[in-house]
């Protein structure tokens, strides 16, 4: 057993030697089609942040103000109920002081100063609002009654806050996701292609091996495992530009001034480790594919 | 017996007994190296069996093939020796491959280099070799794993005479540890100095299966 995987080792490390230029290639693919990939990722975590408050279809909040009376509240809520042509009752719903705030911890990730000032005493809570109607003069007259309600603080509507932000992220996610898919199968054929390389230049030695009677898997796993280290290396490689490119967003967002909603384009950094490990996988998974099939398809030289 | 458009060999039915020494004889194209073909499962027949060591190998799983293999040997006319490895390594590698540990592979390999009279030239590369040292490679690469049978194709096809005869005196000498050897070949000296059992073939058919044959 310990000579088999020894061996495997071995050939996987004289297939990287042997075939630099085109190992290279297959790597800095795979390097920049997962890097695409991150920062998809990225991008729609950041514009998540910002839309956070909205999800859900979420077209009115009625910020209430932390002093309001528990007959306030409850007030709000059954003139809320009270008009079930205008307002999706089902889907109506309270965030108390507590989800407020954890809530709030998201939209403020990239603005501390900000987040500082908020606690879960201080915060408004909130009912988020689902309209029937997709009519926004509807939605604005609603919104008119409930400003001047007791114990309401303010009461916003998405049509203001994001309509152009949610358009902007819709394109932006069908334009990374197209591209980094292309780029990701061209990942995999350029790895394939490295193994069918290989396995070419190496096919007398493949046709020895299979009349001494070596099975079809001891030759196979080297070949294989070199493509999977080809994706996995260029896995590697995007991680650290996916790093880089975060920290330079990140410093970036911190020089606009606080509260324009610019700072909870921040993503916070366990969700950035999250991403890295997602490319690992899928680069691996790439490369696994990709000469797989080609040490599958090319072993009968 | 095995056939496509044009069938290789068509009618060929004989047993070889374990310890033999075969020769398989007849003009290019009668089917000789197809039948060695037949016998290490490189290609299998439309109709008929091939039995080897006890077994129909017609019948054996894709993924047992490679068992089957490691009970053959295989010699060839162009030795088929890996030019980027030394003489150890290209006989060590037949065993490597099939996952002996290195204790065995050190034990083994020079013993067979010793039998095959290379003994010394262990570091050389193939291209440092005469043909005819190039083929004892091939042989000790088809040995060393000790296989019940032997299949050579023209082993002494690109050998002049003298060193041909070297060669088949070593084939002898493996064939008395009681391996059994099957030669195609359409060299008459070798045959005739030999006086083995022959059987011919032309064109896909067996014509003739003579104990202690001579070439004609």
């Amino acid at each position: 057993m310990i000579s088999r995987i020894s061996y495997a080792l071995r050939e996987t490390a004289a297939g990287f030697r042997r075939n630099m230029t085109l190992t290279a290639a297959a790597v800095l693919t795979s390097a920049v089609s997962l890097l695409l990939v991150g920062t998809t990722f990225l991008i729609q975590r950041a514009f998540d942040n910002l839309l956070v408050q909205w999800r859900g279809d979420v077209g009115m909040i009625v910020f209430v103000r932390p002093d309001a009376s528990q007959e306030q509240i409850a007030f709000i809520e059954q003139t809320l109920k009270a008009q079930p042509n205008v307002v999706n009752v089902d889907k109506l719903q309270y965030l108390d002081k507590v989800a407020s705030y954890e809530e709030a911890k998201r939209v403020f990730a990239g603005d501390p100063t900000t987040l500082s000032l908020l606690s879960v005493e201080n915060i408004p809570s909130q009912f988020k609002v689902v309209p029937k109607s997709p009519d926004p003069a509807l939605v604005r007259s609603l919104a008119d009654q409930y400003r001047t309600l007791p114990g309401v603080q303010v009461v916003s509507l998405a049509e203001d806050e994001f309509d152009v932000i949610a358009t902007l992220s819709n394109f932006v996610r069908a334009v990374t996701i197209g591209m980094s898919l292309i780029l990701l199968t061209v990942a995999v054929v350029l790895i394939w292609n490295t193994i069918r390389t290989a396995m070419f230049a190496r096919r007398r030695e493949i046709e020895v091996m299979k009349l001494v009677g070596a099975t079809d898997w001891f030759i196979r796993i080297p070949f294989m495992l070199e493509g999977l280290l080809q994706g996995l290396i260029g896995a590697v490689v995007s991680c650290g530009g996916l790093w880089a490119l975060n920290q330079a967003w990140t410093n970036g967002v911190a020089g606009f001034k606080a509260g324009t909603g610019v700072s909870s384009l921040v993503v916070p950094g366990s969700y950035v480790s999250g991403v890295m490990v997602a490319l690992l996988v899928i680069g691996s998974i790439a490369g696994a594919i990709g000469s797989g099939v080609a040490a599958t398809k090319f072993l009968d030289v | 017996m095995y056939g496509t458009d044009t069938l290789a060999v068509r009618d060929a039915s004989f047993d070889i007994a374990k310890g033999e020494f075969v020769f398989l004889v007849g003009p290019s194209g009668s089917g000789k190296s197809t039948l060695l073909r037949l016998i290490s499962r490189q290609e299998r027949p439309e109709r008929g069996s091939v039995w080897v060591a006890g077994q129909n190998i017609n019948e054996l799983a894709e993924s047992r093939v490679p068992y089957l293999r490691r009970t053959l040997g295989n010699v060839f006319q162009d030795y088929k020796l890996l030019p980027n490895k030394t003489v150890f390594e290209n006989v060590a590698f037949a065993l490597e491959v099939i996952g002996q540990p290195k204790h065995i592979i050190r034990q083994q390999v020079p013993q067979v280099i010793e039998l095959v009279g290379l003994a010394g030239k262990e570091d050389r590369f193939p291209d440092q070799l005469s043909g005819g040292e190039q083929q004892r490679v091939s042989i000790a690469r088809a040995f060393v794993n000790r296989p019940l049978i032997l299949l050579a194709d023209e082993p002494t096809g690109n050998l002049d005479p003298t060193t041909g005869e070297g060669i088949m005196a070593l084939l002898d000498a493996i064939n008395r540890t009681g391996t059994t050897i099957i030669m195609a070949t359409h060299d008459h000296r070798v045959v005739n100095a030999m006086r083995r059992r022959v059987i011919q073939l032309d064109r896909g058919v067996m014509v003739r299966d003579q104990e202690r044959g001579v070439y004609e």
